[in-house]
């Protein structure tokens, strides 16, 4: 057994817990994750079964935890978890995986199989069997603080850019500001327009808000590549910068899987309760309309549906805030085939879109969304989440389909009544 | 008319028409085109410096211009290349360009942004830091194209 196969296979016997056990042993082997996953839907092979996913972690509970399983391996008849096999399954843990957790909504026995495969990804990682897109992801948030590569003079950069475009400062590091508002590097690269939006925003409520130079960065690359111990480093980057600042609230992105790792695994990382709360900007633009402080004007008159980010609405619970924003500025809302807590993912979550290896296969799985546009055949699709925006761009591209994505958060500030209107 | 500042900058450009504004915003384009090697955002660019340019044809440049952009985007976990990402801007400053825009909006001021996002990229690549002159060009071009 070699070095890497070793602390993979004792990392793997770690992180089988009682959870895991009761899972494995209530499996009913009846095939319904399969039909909840995309990747299984669209392709027709039963390798992307998602319960099949865990087969390598399943045999090494039997034969480590079980009276039959130690036996059957005292005496060789069951197959020990090799090198070659762990490589194999890389595309089964990683590429055709989102973590959207379709999977755990269906599953009859309540079998949460995205905590599952994120438990599996931690053995794959330690074994050196993460794929190199999520390996260089990880080793630039360990180096540089983002998974992009992306440092604060680009932050700076930016804000700048966003102060001229929309002519409202951007604050940073303003100590006892409600909300200190986190970005991931695809906001900060691709759609600096979302800074401005809260800016224009936050201006409209007449909230305090700020920036952190010593934590601006929301992505966890450690949750998507399977390392607690990075996720950890991530978060508490995230919990100094909310402590020192003194804030409130820290405002997750529109990024889902930054605010799965924030708001619902990041106290249990850091093993202590936060001084502050985690909200998403919907959460937070869903409490503005609550309490009456965003006052619009106009609608979008174009037919418009709603990509619901897996993280935030089935993972997250956050269903109802986009849809009462989105009655806001628009007249012609369609809802998809099975949106909201059942949606079917983009295809790029859980750190699918950085293995470029996946690309083929996500493209095919991405079936699934086309035909969910199709059925309800809007002008433009309104989501949350920066990294489905891309993903759902590329897959519309793909199949040459004309139909333009936007994020909630920018079109809200475009219908706020302008200041002294 | 001397422009100083870009309050006035995004007022002058939003009190021109549409069509006018898509020829001042290829000028902007034109200073920053080299940062893309993508042949469809040239194109897009070409075809929305024609005045006569119709809007089937502007439809289709968009099109080619939409497919540089996705093609050219940061992706979630990828490592930024500051030079790409330059390419990026230029291409979304191609796709403002041939918009088929509805009066009310400031395509050239959207066209001026993404370059000027698009120039910061290349000085951050070149290791030149963030500070460029940019908007004065842009400045100058527009009080150029106001005499014109």
């Amino acid at each position: 057994m070699s070095a890497s196969l070793e602390k993979g296979v004792r990392v793997l016997k770690e992180v089988i817990d009682a959870p895991i056990a009761s899972y494995f042993n209530s499996c009913v082997h009846c095939g319904l994750c399969a039909e909840a996953c995309l990747f299984y839907t669209e392709t027709g092979n039963p390798k992307y079964t998602p319960i099949h996913k865990l087969e390598p972690m399943r045999r090494l509970y039997e034969q480590e935890y079980t009276v039959l399983g130690r036996l059957k391996k005292v005496v060789g008849l069951s197959k020990p978890v090799t090198d070659a096999e762990l490589g194999e399954w890389q595309e089964l843990v990683y590429n055709s995986c989102t973590l959207c957790g379709r999977c755990s909504a269906v599953c009859p026995v309540g079998n949460d199989i995205v905590y599952m495969v994120r438990k599996f990804r931690e053995g794959m990682s330690a074994s050196g069997n993460a794929p190199e897109g999520i390996k260089g992801a990880a080793n630039r948030t360990i180096t540089i603080g983002s998974p992009m590569g992306v440092k604060l003079p680009a932050v700076k950069a930016q804000m700048k850019h966003v102060e001229k475009d929309f002519g409202i400062p951007i604050p940073m590091d303003v100590e006892g500001a409600e909300y200190m508002v986190m970005l991931s590097s695809m906001e900060i690269m691709n759609f600096p327009e979302y800074l401005g939006a809260i800016a224009k925003i936050m201006q409209h409520v007449g909230k305090t808000w700020t920036l952190c130079s010593t934590a601006f960065e929301a992505t966890n690359a450690g949750m998507q590549i399977g390392n607690s111990d990075l996720a950890r480093v991530i978060v508490s980057r995230i919990v100094e910068g909310a402590e020192k600042l003194k804030v409130k609230t820290v405002i997750s992105p529109e990024c889902g899987h930054a605010y799965t790792a924030l708001r619902w695994e990041g106290a249990n990382l850091m093993g202590r309760p936060f001084t502050f709360k985690v909200q998403h900007i919907i959460e937070v633009l869903g409490e503005f309309q609550e309490l009456g402080l965003l006052k619009t004007e106009g609608f979008e008159k174009d037919r418009l549906t709603f990509h619901d980010p897996c993280q935030l609405a089935r993972r997250g619970g956050v269903i109802q805030p986009q849809r009462n924003l989105m009655s806001m500025v628009a007249k012609n809302f369609v809802e998809m085939p099975d949106a909201g807590y059942m949606n079917w993912c983009c295809g790029g979550g859980g750190g699918a879109s950085a293995i470029e290896e996946g690309e083929e296969l996500r493209l095919e799985a991405f079936k699934v969304k086309k035909s969910q546009f199709e059925t309800v055949k809007p002008d433009r699709v309104v989501t949350a989440c920066a990294n489905c925006r891309i993903v759902l761009e590329e897959g519309l591209e793909h199949y040459q389909m004309d139909l333009p994505v936007v994020g909630l958060t920018e079109m809200v500030a475009d219908h706020l009544v302008e200041k002294g209107a | 008319m001397s422009i100083t500042h870009d309050k006035e900058f995004k007022l002058a450009l939003a009190s021109l028409p549409v069509e006018r504004q898509r020829q001042v915003a290829v000028a902007f384009c034109r200073r920053v085109q080299d940062l893309s090697h993508d042949v469809r955002v040239k194109s897009a660019l070409e075809s929305a410096g024609r005045v006569d340019i119709t809007e089937a044809e502007l439809l289709m440049a968009s099109h080619a211009a939409h497919a540089a952009r996705v093609d050219s985007f940061a992706q979630c976990g990828r490592d930024v290349g500051w030079t790409a990402q330059a390419g990026h801007f230029v291409a979304k400053a191609a796709e403002v360009c041939v918009r088929i825009a509805v009066p009310g909006e400031n395509i050239a001021w959207e066209a001026a942004m993404q370059t000027r996002l698009a120039r910061t990229c290349q000085t951050v690549a070149e290791g030149l830091g963030t500070e460029n002159t940019e908007a004065r060009e842009q400045y100058r071009i527009l009080e150029n194209f106001l005499q014109s």
